[in-house]
């Protein structure tokens, strides 16, 4: 044993993979505002991000801070919540999603998280044990696999297809699942991509995962942001073709990310979640883990029910004109193509050309220069499983927006190979 | 699935989670309020929780709700926090435990969490590897158990001293410890014993965690809870000879467990943490983990800063008044002896003596018969580690505590064996 200082080494050490927490998006958006030059007095404009609450348009309904205001003044929410969460906080989302199904949804199906964060990591825990896999979507969101590194549970990728609209490549799905797989990861409306699934789709999907005795996570943290010509289906309608677990919360909707309250919905008419035991796992797993703070749960009820149909439809207007600057903006810039105009959520992928520039690597180096010479941060897409792509974000002040866009222009013509 | 034959899916049930679930206070506390009669009209008496926060004695001050309301209000806190906790927070958790530091803390020693049980969550992910053992006070709190259970890191148990007032057996710790061990967790003031620990003790276990190499992992979520004679010592001031890491949050002190918000605090002036890649691993844990809510981080500068003493000169009184009451009751219970009169936290260990009661096997059944027939819930000893032993919580209002108290004392005169030899 070796000794130091007069006494042993020390027994503990660091987590190798914990340490490797590069993959995920706060990570990597650490690095890239840390790259950038102190002494650029302009703005940094922030497109890494999915997260607009510093800008005014954002800015959420008031009846969202009252109701958590009353939730806390009325002393009825500072103790400890049940481990799945306030019942009239359950009642209040069942109530909510059920306006979209062809079903009710009981409170019994809801469970309370501390955001759609929380409810990844319940999910993907719940689900792992030795030599089990999981399908996550390539491009996707990091988050999983990161979650799926610590549970020890296989991570394994299908492809979303740029020119079917980021559609999921069910072919790939087939050739991937094994008996260990034991479910796929949808995101919708899409997160990193910006598209929207259709019925017809989200059927298929359906289909291939109940042939395939998969069960399908839906990640609709993005419900209902969507201004294209694709309505927002909720996968959860096809729970009697397929067992569906849905994961939202009020952060994106709400503009609220920083209240960290979600849910995690069972949809699954036919009863299997209960049959093959993975309720009563998810909550033995709910007891043992932390909950959302009571007085959100608290007021879940009055932000569900009394929030008005104008505050929606400001920020769907806010959010489709910016991504209509997006799309036209893109078009000039020659190295950037957009396979798909963005027609959901907050974010879109393009394609980073990098033959039509000088002395660029790859899209982390892009990022990288780019956030030191413009102050401009943009997700490489590398980060979300597609190199030589990039993530950005689109819900943001359009003054901003048009400013970033303007500089990454400016970026590209001085990194633009000389003919 | 259309051929008539039973769908086969992929998913399969998790033992682990099952087992580590109910061993938790709660899963016992479940099982207890499900046998209360409920043609019982009498109200329940709650000896069991760890929750105050519905009792009109323990309201918390109108500063706390205040200050969550103003953060609301200023718009500021909508956004996602960084992984580590927003600055004005960390700072102000800084300063504020400095007060009873030999020297300063950085914000960049802590980390904020969803509470304490985020805290515990995260230094057992970061400390797990295969092989490795953590120890653990015997008794304690079940929740270390279940965590560790779901990281797969194994679990030894040193003995708490009752006729020493609940101190940790350091020959115990040092015959357990090993090549694989990484910490040693303990709990300070204690949950369940209710000991305050001296400086002296504090210091006796710094040095045996340094000649093993382990750090120590101090739990005082009831920190400045104590009623007793001796003061609180924050297991950090020692934190030179070992590596400390100190879990606490506003839960207990402020009564306002629902609102979730606490913190893992390193206290290792010599950067053994760092060095070692505590520090980094911390860091990775958090980033992928979820955070407590941002307006409520944004509420702490507030919080710690102005609530008034006499706040948290009440919420003392009416503890020690509770304590007091119920160490004078217990004494005319002839089963049941407290060792050591609680000085801190909100709860007393004290021992059943099986003998004297007829048909009665142990702790388990002493509560759930008690839960019957006199609608008291207490929590057994085994849920803690210590069978034969029960855990009354005494944060609770006088008169309620009165009332269960009696029932207590009718239970057992009812259940005493007839002959008194």
């Amino acid at each position: 044993m070796e000794v130091v200082n007069g006494h042993k080494k020390w027994g503990f050490q660091g987590n190798p993979e914990l340490i490797a927490s590069s993959i995920s998006v706060r990570g990597v958006l650490t690095k890239l505002m840390a790259n950038r030059n102190k002494d650029d007095k302009r703005p940094t404009i922030p497109l890494g991000r999915a997260d607009p609450t510093e800008f005014p348009s954002y800015r959420t309904t008031p009846v969202a801070p009252d109701a958590v205001a009353d939730a806390t003044y009325s002393y009825n929410f500072n103790c400890y919540p049940p481990t799945v969460g306030i019942v009239e906080a359950r009642r209040a989302v069942a109530e909510y999603l059920s306006k979209d199904f062809p079903y009710q949804l009981s409170p019994d199906d809801v469970y309370l998280t501390g955001g759609c964060t929380q409810a990844i990591e319940i999910v993907v825990s719940v689900l792992a044990r030795p030599n089990a896999n999981i399908l996550f979507p390539r491009p996707g969101y990091p988050q999983y696999e990161a979650r799926a590194s610590c549970s020890k549970l296989e991570a394994r990728h299908f492809d979303l297809i740029p020119e079917k609209g980021w559609e999921v490549d069910l072919d790939s799905v087939e050739a991937l699942a094994d008996e260990n797989t034991v479910a796929m990861v949808i995101i919708n409306p899409s997160n990193p991509c910006g598209n929207v699934f259709t019925y017809q789709h989200l059927k298929e999907i359906a289909e291939t995962a109940s042939k395939l005795g998969i069960f399908v996570i839906s990640d609709e943290v993005y419900g209902h942001l969507a201004f294209g010509s694709n309505p927002f289906v909720p996968m959860g309608v096809f729970g009697s073709t397929v067992p569906v677990l849905t994961l939202g919360s009020i952060s994106k909707r709400w503009i609220v990310p920083g209240w960290r309250l979600g849910w995690i919905v069972t949809s699954d008419p036919n009863g299997i979640f209960h049959q093959s035991g993975f309720v009563e796992c998810m909550r033995n797993f709910l007891d043992i883990t932390t909950d959302p703070p009571t007085n959100m749960q608290g007021a879940l009820t009055q932000i569900l029910k009394h929030t008005k149909e104008d505050f929606y439809s400001k920020i769907l207007t806010i959010i489709r004109e910016a991504a209509d600057i997006l799309y036209d903006r893109i078009q000039e810039i020659p190295c950037l193509t957009c396979p798909h105009k963005p027609e959901g959520s907050m974010v879109a992928m393009l394609k980073l050309n990098l033959s039509l520039l000088e002395g660029i690597i790859d899209d982390v180096d892009f990022c990288m220069k780019l956030a030191k010479e413009e102050s401009v941060i943009v997700l490489p897409g590398v980060t979300v499983g597609l190199k030589n792509c990039l993530r950005i974000t689109f819900a943001v002040e359009h003054s901003a927006l048009e400013d970033g866009l303007g500089r990454i222009k400016a970026f590209y013509h001085r990194h633009a190979k000389k003919e | 699935m259309e051929n008539g034959s039973k769908q086969i899916w992929g998913f399969r049930g998790n033992e682990e989670l099952k087992i580590a679930s109910e061993i938790t206070v709660r899963g016992f506390l479940n099982l207890l309020m499900f046998h209360v009669n409920k043609d019982d009209d009498r109200p329940t008496v709650p000896l069991g929780h760890g929750d105050p926060s519905a009792f009109p004695s323990f309201r918390t001050t109108g500063i706390a709700e205040d200050a969550i309301v103003d953060a609301l209000r200023t718009a500021n806190y909508n956004c996602y926090a960084p992984t580590v906790g927003v600055l004005p927070a960390r700072r102000s958790i800084a300063d504020y435990l400095s007060r009873d530091l030999p020297y300063k803390l950085s914000a960049d020693d802590v980390y904020l969490t969803i509470g304490c049980t985020q805290a515990i969550e995260v230094i057992l992910t970061v400390l797990a590897r295969p092989g490795a053992n953590i120890l653990l006070p015997r008794p304690g709190f079940p929740y270390y158990e279940a965590r560790a259970a779901c990281s797969r890191l194994e679990v030894r148990h040193f003995d708490l001293l009752p006729e020493k007032g609940w101190e940790v057996n350091l020959e115990a710790v040092e015959a357990l410890a090993d090549h694989n061990t990484v910490a040693m967790v303990i709990i300070n003031p204690g949950n369940p014993c209710g000991n305050v620990y001296s400086h002296q003790h504090l210091e006796k276990i710094a040095e045996t965690a340094r000649k093993l190499g382990i750090l120590v992992i101090a739990d005082e979520v009831y920190n400045h809870l104590t009623f007793g004679s001796k003061p609180f010592v924050p297991m950090g001031t020692l934190g030179s000879i070992a590596p400390v890491i100190t879990l606490g949050s506003i839960s207990k002190r402020w009564i306002v467990p629902g609102w979730r918000c606490g913190w893992l605090v390193t206290n290792d002036p010599n950067g053994i943490l760092r060095k070692t890649g505590i520090v980094d691993s911390i860091m990775g844990c958090l980033d992928v983990s979820s955070d407590p809510a941002t307006f409520i981080q944004g509420a702490i500068p507030q919080i710690l800063e102005n609530t008034e003493e006499d706040f948290f000169s009440k919420i003392i009184y009416i503890i020690r008044e509770a304590a007091n009451l119920c160490y004078e009751r217990i004494k005319e219970i002839p089963c049941i002896t407290c060792p050591y009169k609680p000085e801190g936290s909100m709860y007393t260990m004290v021992k059943l003596n099986l003998c004297l009661l007829e048909d009665i096997g142990d702790d388990v059944e002493f509560c759930l018969k008690l839960a019957k027939e006199e609608s008291v819930i207490v929590l057994p000893g085994m849920a803690v580690g210590m069978k034969n032993w029960l855990r009354i919580t005494i944060a609770i209002e006088l008169s309620t505590l009165e009332d269960g108290l009696a029932r207590i004392k009718a239970f057992c005169q009812r259940h005493a064996k007839n002959n008194k030899i």
